[in-house]
């Protein structure tokens, strides 16, 4: 049967004929380099740059949470998430694709880190902390972050699609042997691009808790949009096998990930609220001016107490009437949330709308959906030999 | 003087007694119960179960446990003997929330231990069931399905027909 289907796959592959919606990911993104540019003369680089960056973190949140999901469904030695697996892969594997989104990033990193501008000997808070905030160390960094997440997103889904071939018990070893590296790669990997592209823009502020705190929105954000495609898989009859206890597993998961986000705010904000040190506070003050602290109430009220609520019971969780409506709200309040994050030091009076920021979702975005329905389509949509798919089948 | 219990009946598989569950359902009885020696996959079904109430009793306490520490505390802090902490208001919901957090776990816990021994009837000095010798087997290798006798649907002779079939031996329970 699966040889029939990796056959069938690659078939359909080549005399593929694109249809409305493999081509709107291309239009989007055509639509979105024109906002982009035209951000960028009428809206000024600072302003394009912060807007830029807000659609690159968001973006990349997705690849991320999908590395840490596969990594996890390795360490855990998961059945019931076999079926969502490869999509996940595929998510992952965007990850060196942001490579080329970060150029505008690294071009114009003298408009986004204020500090990449000050003498270190005139700014104690910057001096204490050159040994991380210096142009070397940041491009080096930063390159570094792009081939880690090559090496092991390609690694674990390279293993992954030779066990669609072979069947062989190694390729699981080997999986695992990734992942188990993996976990650490991801941690100490999201914090640095936390710190290195979000945190600096404030290079005198400190939180033990902001790399965890991208890390809980991140996985939040991208548990929705797996949900979203495994409706989708489903709907094209692709993953057969996709059913009630993929979409519960991953409904629960993006409940916990609701509470966690919360958590993790609540104590980022608790802990400097309850010291109250300079260094620390201004980073809230500067969030609770003009319309911002608005924006914080809606960040406590729409990213955890709705989806909190909505989601608390099990038949909400399985019907696609409250789910896909909360997926689209998930998205706006991560945006949102990284807009809260970057956006204040170009609109220090509340946040504004800028044709930088819809253009730059609909590139990075538009660009990122035809990769992934291009992987989507050349690969079968689902591990075909994975040991424990007899489990999945008979639950 | 004793009484009837119900009507219960003895199955040798799992797969006999989900057969009779599915029966006893359909024929719309409502107290009546399934017992087997450990879990049976898609018995829940079978019986027709629907999602346990308990998480709305889970639910009621954790919302009082909030709202109750946060009360407590503007009252004791703010209110009935204001004390001043580091500068800071004199109430305030960060600072009381870590206890209010705390809370609504506690009577969260409290409420789902309590809303289970609700809805089971608990606690209870004794079961007529428990004094059935054949019942015994329950936790050995014997499925049994019990109908009550306060059943509005309870008829003696139509639910022996039934159980009948794949059952091992049908006996009614005295409650003593």
């Amino acid at each position: 049967m699966s040889a029939h289907a990796t056959a069938a796959a690659h078939a359909h592959a080549e005399d593929h004929v694109p249809t409305m919606w493999e081509r709107l990911p291309w239009m989007a993104a055509a639509l979105g380099f024109l906002g982009c540019l035209a951000g960028y003369v009428f809206e000024g680089p600072k302003n394009f740059a912060h807007a830029y960056l807000v659609a690159f973190m968001f973006f990349l949140s997705l690849g991320l949470g999908a590395f840490f999901l596969v990594v996890i469904h390795h360490l855990f030695d998961a059945y019931w998430s076999v079926p969502t697996r490869r999509f996940l892969e595929h998510l992952a594997c965007l990850l060196p694709w942001m490579a080329l989104f970060f150029l505008p990033i690294g071009l114009l990193s003298g408009d986004l880190y204020y500090w990449m501008n000050v003498d270190p000997a005139k700014d104690h808070s910057l001096a204490v902390k050159q040994v991380l905030f210096n142009k070397a160390t940041w491009g080096v960094a930063s390159a570094a972050l792009f081939g880690i997440w090559w090496l092991w997103t390609h690694r674990l889904r390279g293993w992954s699609l030779r066990q669609d071939e072979t069947g062989a018990a190694e390729c699981t070893t080997a999986m695992r042997r990734w992942a188990a590296s993996g976990i650490f790669v991801f941690a100490f990997s999201l914090t640095a691009a936390a710190i290195f592209w979000m945190k600096s823009l404030e290079h005198q502020f400190f939180s033990t808790m902001y790399g965890v705190y991208y890390f809980a929105g991140s996985v939040w954000m991208t548990l929705a949009t797996a949900y979203a495609i495994a409706l989708l898989l489903r709907r094209s009859g692709r993953v057969p096998m996709m059913g009630q206890e993929q979409f519960h597993s991953l409904a629960k998961l993006l409940f916990a990930f609701t509470v966690f986000y919360a958590y993790i705010h609540f104590s980022q904000y608790f802990l400097i609220w309850n010291a109250a040190m300079p260094e620390e506070t201004f980073w809230y003050a500067k969030r609770e001016q003009g319309t911002w602290a608005i924006v914080g109430w809606v960040i406590i009220l729409g990213h955890f107490v709705l989806p909190f609520l909505v989601l608390l019971r099990i038949d909400a969780k399985l019907s696609t009437k409250v789910v896909i409506p909360i997926f689209v709200w998930v998205w706006l309040m991560h945006h949102l949330d990284l807009q809260f994050n970057i956006m204040p030091l170009v609109q220090p009076e509340g946040p504004a709308f800028l044709i930088s920021t819809l253009g730059a979702l609909l590139f990075i975005g538009g660009l990122l959906a035809a990769l992934f329905l291009w992987d989507l389509r050349r690969h079968p949509a689902f591990p075909l030999k994975d040991p424990r798919m007899g489990e999945v089948v008979r639950h | 003087m004793s009484r009837a219990h119900g009507i219960l009946a003895e199955y040798p598989t799992p797969a006999a007694a989900m057969a009779a569950a599915v029966r006893v359902r359909d024929a719309g009885y409502s107290r009546w119960d399934v017992h087997t020696p450990f879990p049976v996959h898609g018995m829940d079904e079978a019986m027709g179960l629907k999602n346990s109430p308990v998480g709305w009793f889970t639910f009621l306490g954790g919302l009082s446990g909030y709202t109750g520490g946060m009360l407590m505390i503007w009252f004791m802090n703010a209110y009935h003997y204001d004390i001043v902490v580091g500068g800071k208001p004199l109430f305030s919901g960060f600072y009381a929330f870590p206890v209010c957090y705390e809370l609504t776990i506690l009577l969260g816990a409290f409420g789902s231990i309590l809303g289970m021994l609700i809805l089971n009837r608990l606690p209870r000095w004794h079961h007529p069931l428990l004094s059935n010798l054949r019942f015994a087997q329950v936790t050995h290798d014997k499925f049994f399905l019990v109908i009550e006798c306060d059943d509005v649907k309870y008829d003696e002779a139509r639910a022996r027909a039934l159980l009948q079939a794949g059952a091992d031996h049908i006996e009614m329970v005295e409650d003593d």
